[in-house]
């Protein structure tokens, strides 16, 4: 195991070289969280609330530095295994004494967590100038470190085999574009789900989109133990489905043609 | 002892998808059409062949990352695409057009990542590290990040990477290609010092002769996914010596020559190459022939290079399924 966990210690540091990149997300984190902060602002002052689907404006703008962080430090795992198997990379991956989808989750999570400290960072400094501190609560902070890396775990179940369908579909942009939207805007980034219909709601607990983005976010700013252990089981069965889905196309996929160069 | 690398009627076809209007038409590509091979530890083999053979097939059938559609296969021992991770520990796997550096980083950081996967214990690793560093002078570019390194360092790094876990065969796919003149002979000492010195069996594939020349004793060529030459590199020269090239060059336009066995390769103002088949005619005869005819200002005897040599073995018509043969090369082309 220790070597996987070099893999995504290199794989910071190799990131590290892009840190111009990861700046300039930054600067549209800050647009974004401003833009929304007068939104909801205006939100709250038109139905004369201060409680929005559970939360105040200093947590809604708290719950938003939490999705937007998520989902912004994205790494590009369905692009990267695509172009592995497209170009037959892969096989380059496949004479080590490693699992490949092992080896991607180790590298690109190594990534997220890097790109997700720093977005998180900013968004905090951000929130901070403009809402002020959020009553810390330790109980939520702890959650919320449980539940995020099982988060990223489970977004990368999905976009890896969104990846491996590179083996058999031309192109696989379409599919990653339609799931990073749907993660966005059923998952909760901009909304929390309590916002949605009552009808709405109940699917969308169950879907995986909302263990990925809501669930850590909100067990951030509420610390509530209830939700908390839902999404865990939640998160856990998803990621245990999607992992034994993962087999067995990827020893599908591996017994698939080879055709591509090299 | 085991053989390091032996290969019974080892077979894989590609199902290839061709559109005919709306439908589509399935037909079966053969790109490694039952090779038996064996080749004893600390051997060193060319595996040659022209684009779309099947070389690369092979080597990933060999390797663990191809299942094959039939026969058999082991390496040390093992199945490869039955226990691909325990022979990877044992083997080493260099293709010239990818590379397993990290791209941002310094070759140092792919040295001390790979003594990680590899499990290799800190002092081994470090004395293997140091002295790979030495012997394919790495120090001066060590902690230059591999973007920045020129294509004849990195192909120096690469194969000292592959090398980091001592492993008992290494697989090179095209290893000089693209290098100059200098980095490939740099890069052959190398790879023969460690087949030499080491003892690891090398398994090489190259369009270069001069790879072949100077890094194997023993020549595979397969064409059409079939072998269809198994030699020493010498003897297979030796055979095709029996041709001679010469260049001549007149004074000015000489008579045409019509010799059995004489050949006339080109002809640029006065000056010609011929091909002289010497068991036709013996090369005297020629020469007085040569003479006779014009007034020779310039001349020059050779042996037919060992390009040529391939260029003849590869030209020799498929014995099966021609069909087959052009689509195949589609699929499997750089």
């Amino acid at each position: 195991m220790s070597k996987y966990f070099y893999i995504a210690l290199t794989s910071i540091r190799s990131r590290l070289a892009y840190l111009g990149e990861i700046g300039s997300k930054t600067i549209f984190l800050f647009v974004v969280l401003y833009i929304f902060l007068c939104l909801w602002k205006v939100t709250y002052a038109e139905t004369n609330q201060t409680s929005l689907g559970g939360l105040t404006l200093k947590q809604m703008l708290w719950y938003l530095v939490v999705t937007e962080s998520i989902i912004m430090s994205l790494p590009t795992i369905a692009t990267l295994v695509d172009q592995d198997v497209r170009t037959g990379a892969l096989a380059m991956q496949l004479v080590r004494p490693l699992s490949y989808p092992l080896n991607m989750l180790a590298q690109t999570s190594g990534e997220r967590v890097l790109s997700f400290a720093l977005n998180f960072v900013v968004g905090s400094i951000i929130a901070l100038m403009f809402v002020g501190p959020l009553d810390i609560n330790f109980q939520g902070f702890a959650m919320f470190l449980m539940l995020l890396p099982l988060s990223f775990a489970l977004d990368f179940t999905i976009y890896f085999l969104i990846g491996l369908a590179a083996f058999w579909l031309e192109d696989t942009t379409g599919l990653t574009l339609i799931y990073s939207r749907m993660t966005m805007i059923l998952g909760g980034m901009l909304i929390p789900l309590e916002l949605f219909p009552e009808g709405w709601q109940q699917i969308l607990r169950v879907l995986p989109f909302s263990a990925i983005v809501y669930g850590p976010a909100r067990a951030f700013v509420t610390g509530d133990l209830q939700l908390f252990l839902s999404v865990l089981i939640q998160q856990v069965v998803a990621i245990l489905v999607f992992a034994l889905v993962i087999r067995i196309v990827y020893n599908l996929a591996l017994r698939r043609v080879f055709s591509h160069g090299g | 002892m085991e053989n390091a690398v032996s290969a019974v009627q080892l077979a894989k076809n590609f199902v290839l998808k061709k559109r005919d209007g709306l439908r589509w038409t399935e037909s079966e590509v053969k790109a490694v059409d039952g090779i038996t091979l064996s080749i004893e530890r600390g051997q060193s083999v060319a595996f040659i062949g022209p684009n779309g053979a099947g070389k690369s097939t092979t080597i990933k059938m060999l390797t663990g990352i191809l299942h094959p559609s039939s026969g058999q296969a082991t390496v040390l021992g093992c199945v490869p695409w039955k226990e691909r991770t325990r022979l990877a520990k044992r083997i080493g796997v260099v293709f010239g057009q990818r590379s397993q550096l990290w791209y941002h980083l310094p070759p140092r950081d792919t040295f001390e990542l790979l003594s990680k996967i590899y499990e290799i214990k800190k002092d081994v690793f470090l004395s293997q590290r140091d002295m790979l560093i030495e012997r394919f002078q790495l120090a001066e570019f060590l902690d230059t990040p591999v973007r920045k390194l020129s294509l004849g360092q990195r192909m120096r790094a690469e194969v000292a990477c592959s090398l980091l876990h001592s492993p008992e065969v290494i697989f090179l796919d095209e290893p000089t290609i693209g290098l100059d003149v200098i980095a490939r002979q740099e890069l052959r000492d190398l790879i023969r010092e460690w087949n030499r010195e080491k003892g690891v069996t090398v398994f090489l594939t190259s369009h270069d002769a001069g790879d072949i020349q100077h890094v194997a004793k023993r020549v595979v060529v397969i064409n059409h996914g079939r072998v269809v030459l198994d030699d020493r590199v010498s003897r297979v020269r030796r055979q095709y010596l029996s041709e001679k090239v010469l260049s001549v060059k007149y004074a000015d336009m000489p008579e045409s020559i019509a010799l059995e066995g004489v050949k006339t390769l080109k002809e640029s103002g006065h000056a010609f190459r011929f091909e002289v088949d010497t068991l036709a005619i013996p090369i005297e005869k020629v020469m007085t022939e040569i003479m006779r005819i014009g007034s020779v200002v310039d001349i020059t005897i050779e042996d037919p290079p060992l390009e040529e040599v391939i260029a003849h073995i590869y030209s020799a018509p498929p014995t099966a399924t021609e069909e087959d043969e052009d689509e195949e090369t589609g699929a499997e082309d750089e």
